[in-house]
């Protein structure tokens, strides 16, 4: 109500001319991104931490929730074809952590425009989980995870060369005699099996 | 409202928008989309000569296939639409190779074994040499999606560009009206016989520069530095994040950030030419 108050303030004129403004300025951002060459941005990842705040000597979960553009896939992590370039996750060595195991899902059998066969393939949301160790004698701080997970995207008629998402999350250590606080982040969910 | 006040409007919003569209295409859309320069006139872009060595070390310039008519194809051995495509290429080979023409594939792989052992099992009959140490990629105009294949005329000009993979017969029409040409001569009545891409190319000065895409070959080494710091405070548009210069040397194949650091470029030499 009170939008339609303002709106029928402003003369007929400006808020003709400041439609057509916004048209015509949504028309140019699609004119000028569609004539951009660039390789897409088909993969989005994000790194989470069952709990931000551990102790020395404990297992820390993570899990790295990947989104897949819509009309792209990337391959499975055991993928089909010796020729294709699994998705794998990485982390970046740092004093006092160490990865325990990384369980990838499942993928979906495709078959594709370039294949006799059914490929195993992740499309649309994954999630990788994976288990990191806390050395024993880590002292308390804040330390920052890094990672990234590397994949190699393609659609039905063209590939994309292998590159990687980069992954970051922070996670503090604090002596055992302190208390941790309640975990503020979900836990991981129950689709990730083991291969 | 009158009768008049409605065309008063009318006309307000007409030229608001013509005048709208004029600016931003004068200052925004325009130093994207534009065309690269060409060689000589003509409408289609001269294919930027290459040479380099094959996967079985022997030299490999596109300027020994001059008056041939040229399938320059971009692929990799881990891209599946690619290896679809190589049967109907060695095809092509077979069919059309001795009436002047040439299939020559450019492979993206990091090794060159894998790319041997792929050449020997698939019994390929053409020319590969590796792309992704050298600039091929750069100087014809960043390759994005595998598989790119380029069609290069008797004439030495890229006549068709088609991202992805497609029905290679597609090709046998396209290279059947550039073969009817003589050697050196211009294709006639020439129709892709799908869709294409943009064909966009650069020139060496470009492809081996310092700020990739763009030919500062005439900047001194204090004006390059100068140019650099002002592509470091302008953003890229194309969504990645970076200024123009890191996206421009983290992704030479954007055309977004090369067609900012080229119109930087000019405003730069304008400027300085008046000191």
């Amino acid at each position: 109500m009170f939008f339609k108050t303002q709106i029928k303030s402003v003369p007929l004129v400006l808020r003709t001319v400041l439609a057509a403004n916004s048209a015509l300025m949504l028309t140019l951002v699609l004119v000028r991104q569609g004539s951009a060459q660039t390789q897409p941005n088909i993969v989005q990842a994000h790194l989470t931490l069952a709990t931000p705040i551990v102790h020395p000597g404990s297992l820390v979960r993570a899990s790295v929730t990947a989104d897949i553009a819509t009309g792209y896939h990337i391959n499975d992590h055991h993928p089909s074809l010796d020729y294709l370039i699994p998705t794998d996750l990485k982390f970046t060595p740092i004093d006092g952590f160490a990865v325990g195991s990384i369980a990838y899902p499942k993928g979906k059998v495709e078959k594709l425009a370039f294949s006799d066969t059914g490929l195993s393939v992740y499309e649309g949301r994954i999630e990788i989980s994976a288990q990191l160790k806390v050395a024993p004698r880590t002292p308390p701080g804040e330390y920052t995870l890094r990672g990234k997970l590397e994949y190699q995207a393609c659609n039905d008629h063209a590939c994309f060369p292998p590159t990687s998402a980069p992954l970051v999350a922070k996670v503090k250590v604090v002596s055992r005699k302190a208390s941790l606080l309640p975990a503020r982040f979900a836990v991981l969910g129950t689709d990730a099996t083991m291969r | 409202m009158s009768k008049q006040n409605k065309i008063i409007l009318v006309l307000i919003v007409v030229a608001v928008v013509i005048g709208g569209l004029y600016l931003a295409n004068r200052y925004w859309i325009a130093p994207v989309t534009a065309a690269r320069p060409q060689a000589s006139s003509g409408k289609y872009p001269a294919a930027p000569d290459f040479s380099v060595t094959d996967i079985f070390g022997q030299k490999l310039s596109l300027a020994d296939y001059r008056g041939k008519v040229v399938l320059l194809d971009f692929w990799a051995t881990w891209c599946g639409p690619c290896r679809v495509e190589i049967p109907g290429f060695i095809q092509l080979q077979r069919e059309y190779g001795p009436q002047g023409f040439q299939v020559i594939g450019i492979s993206m792989d990091d090794d060159v074994q894998p790319v041997r052992e792929f050449y020997k099992q698939f019994g390929m009959n053409y020319r590969v040499a590796m792309g992704g140490d050298t600039k091929i990629s750069e100087l014809y105009g960043g390759i994005i999606g595998l598989p790119t294949t380029f069609l290069i005329g008797r004439d030495g000009r890229i006549y068709d560009k088609v991202p992805g993979a497609v029905d290679t017969e597609r090709f046998a029409t396209e290279i059947k009206t550039l073969l009817a040409a003589s050697p050196g001569q211009a294709a006639k009545n020439f129709q892709p016989a799908g869709a294409s891409g943009n064909i966009e190319v650069e020139t060496p000065a470009e492809a081996n520069s310092p700020v990739p895409g763009v030919d500062v070959s005439k900047l001194s080494k204090v004006e390059l530095q100068r140019y650099k710091d002002q592509l470091s405070k302008q953003n890229c548009d194309c969504g990645c994040k970076f200024n123009v210069l890191q996206c421009r040397t983290n992704d030479p194949s954007c055309g977004v950030s090369r067609e900012l650091a080229k119109s930087q470029l000019e405003k730069f030499q304008k400027a300085n030419s008046r000191i």
